[in-house]
């Protein structure tokens, strides 16, 4: 059947729920081929069952093997340095961005130094955060802080400006003073930019988690994976990948849950 | 006719370009007064001076003897694209007003029940503004205006973009809430039969002139749209439209941006 008509069946009822499977099924699916036709050696690609055998001990196995039962300690120390970081991202992002898109005074200010330092790759503040910094806590905090910063900063700016001058005008003749003007308009107004913008700069704190994981510190997912390469296991590098991707998932489906309660959102 | 709301000597320029050269109007208390001309001609501009929203050059307005100026729920606009709260639902957004004036819950409640009751979206009265069609939208406006009791009723091209059918009901709902409520009525629009159907007093303004003329509809509402005692009323105001836009001037439309800093 052609996709043009399995597509729209699949898109409501019990299909809906099946849809957003099929890709990582197929994915899985081609997986299993390539390990159980032996297109790929072993140790360069480990069949699904095997990686899923090392997943489960690192989550629950005993701490007595190597990697056993270390992935809550790894878990608990990456998502302290993403809350650290997405936190130091958020709130100067946020108020910098709202006041830019609210004053061209602001904007004038602030774009040639943003719209510069939003250019450099993040890779490149690496080696002046590991000097400045040293190695660890602080470093993957800095990357992720700076990595984070852009899209929100960008979003809330582009939603500010785009409040239609009409619903000021409504406002003010409604009666708000300016700062209820911005908490009851202009905020709400600007939430579903803000939310596309804070959900990007999540899914960019876990890549800059790695990165700066990767750095040499003892604890997180990231070190995990750059520890696992050093000793050539391939299955626990690519349990680390598939948890931080679950992490990830988690953590963004936990931020929407937050965001759609506050007021704006849902419309 | 007795001073309700009136306007003297009003200007207003941008950077060389004066749009409003000192206007002179008068509102009668209970009265549906309309501005017409041509797009660009500043009309928009003088309702949004009236509204607060733009700081006039020079000049004086009064509404019931006393100075104006700050936009406030004394003089209330209805847009033509509505500027409604898309996150709010047709209750909230005609509560809003009232809410930030401060009223107790009880009875703006029952406020928002009877004007929405008026406006014939009592059903809807939960349903968000994406859920509606342009019209209901437009009745919500008119709501979320008509339930702060103001003085001043500014509507801005409100039924512009309306379908035909739609506007015509609009215009029929605007006649019948005036007349319930008394509430005086500025009204700016291009539309010839509109003014014809709903207004007492039609001010004629012209690009950079003005009010260039005026007549006054004596017959009472609600009117027949297609009474042919208005048909030599409309031919009069289509000829001299014409005459208007013929004469060259060209519309300050560019120069009536306002600026987003400072909202």
């Amino acid at each position: 059947m052609p996709c043009g008509l399995i597509l729209p069946i699949m898109s409501d009822g019990r299909g809906a729920r099946i849809l957003p499977w099929c890709l990582p099924l197929l994915l899985l699916a081609l997986w299993w081929g390539a390990t159980a036709f032996r297109l790929t050696p072993e140790w360069l690609l480990p069949s699904p069952a095997g990686v899923a055998r090392t997943m489960f001990a690192y989550v629950a196995g005993n701490t007595s093997v190597p990697y056993g039962g270390r992935f809550w300690s790894d878990a608990a120390a990456s998502l302290w340095r993403v809350a650290c970081g997405f936190t130091l991202a958020a709130v100067p992002g946020l108020v910098l961005g709202l006041w830019s898109g609210r004053s061209a005074t602001i904007a004038r200010l602030l774009s040639f130094s943003i719209n510069g330092v939003k250019s450099v790759p993040g890779i490149s503040w690496l080696p002046l955060a590991l000097i400045w910094l040293g190695v660890g806590f602080m470093t993957t905090v800095s990357l992720i802080a700076l990595a984070g910063f852009f899209p929100i900063y960008f979003s809330a700016a582009a939603a500010a400006a785009s409040v239609p001058q009409n619903l000021i005008n409504a406002g003010r003749m409604l009666g708000l003073s300016r700062v209820k003007l911005f908490a009851k308009m202009i905020l709400p107004w600007s939430m579903p930019q803000i939310c596309a913008g804070l959900r990007v700069a999540l899914g960019m704190s876990f890549a800059y988690l790695v990165l700066g994981e990767l750095t040499g510190v003892p604890d997180g997912l990231g070190a995990l994976i750059m520890d696992a390469r050093m000793n050539g296991r391939v299955d626990v590098l690519l349990s680390g990948i598939v948890l931080i991707a679950v992490l990830g998932g988690i953590c963004d489906g936990l931020l929407v849950r937050f965001l759609s309660r506050l007021p704006g959102v849902a419309r | 006719m007795k001073e309700y709301f009136c306007c003297r000597g009003l200007r207003k320029s941008y950077g060389p370009h004066t749009v409003l050269p000192g206007i002179d109007i008068t509102l009668g208390q209970g009265s549906i007064t309309a501005l017409i001309g041509a797009s660009g001609c500043g009309k928009s501009t003088f309702l949004h001076v009236v509204a607060g929203f733009v700081p006039m050059d020079a000049g004086a307005m009064l509404l019931e003897g006393t100075p104006c100026g700050e936009p406030g729920p004394d003089r209330v606009m209805v847009f033509q694209d509505d500027a409604l709260l898309p996150w709010l639902n047709v209750r909230e957004n005609v509560e809003f007003g009232l809410k930030t004036a401060g009223m107790a819950p009880a009875l703006r409640q029952e406020r928002v029940r009877h004007i929405l009751m008026q406006v014939g979206l009592e059903p809807w009265a939960n349903a968000l503004p994406s859920e509606l069609s342009g019209g209901m939208r437009q009745r919500v406006a008119l709501a979320r205006t008509l339930v702060l009791r103001p003085k001043l009723l500014l509507l801005d091209e409100p039924f512009a973009a309306l379908d035909a059918i739609t506007r015509s009901r609009m215009q029929r709902l605007l006649a019948d809430l005036q007349i319930q409520t008394g509430v005086t009525v500025l009204l700016v629009t291009h539309d010839v039969s509109e003014v014809c159907l709903l207004a007492d007093t039609i001010h004629l303004m012209g690009t950079g002139r003005g009010i260039v003329d005026t007549w006054t509809v004596a017959a009472p509402r609600p009117r027949d749209p297609d009474d042919p005692a208005f048909s030599q009323l409309k031919v009069q105001i289509r000829a001299k439209l014409e005459a208007l836009a013929d004469d060259g001037r060209v519309s300050c439309k560019k120069y009536n941006q306002q600026p987003i800093e400072n909202y």
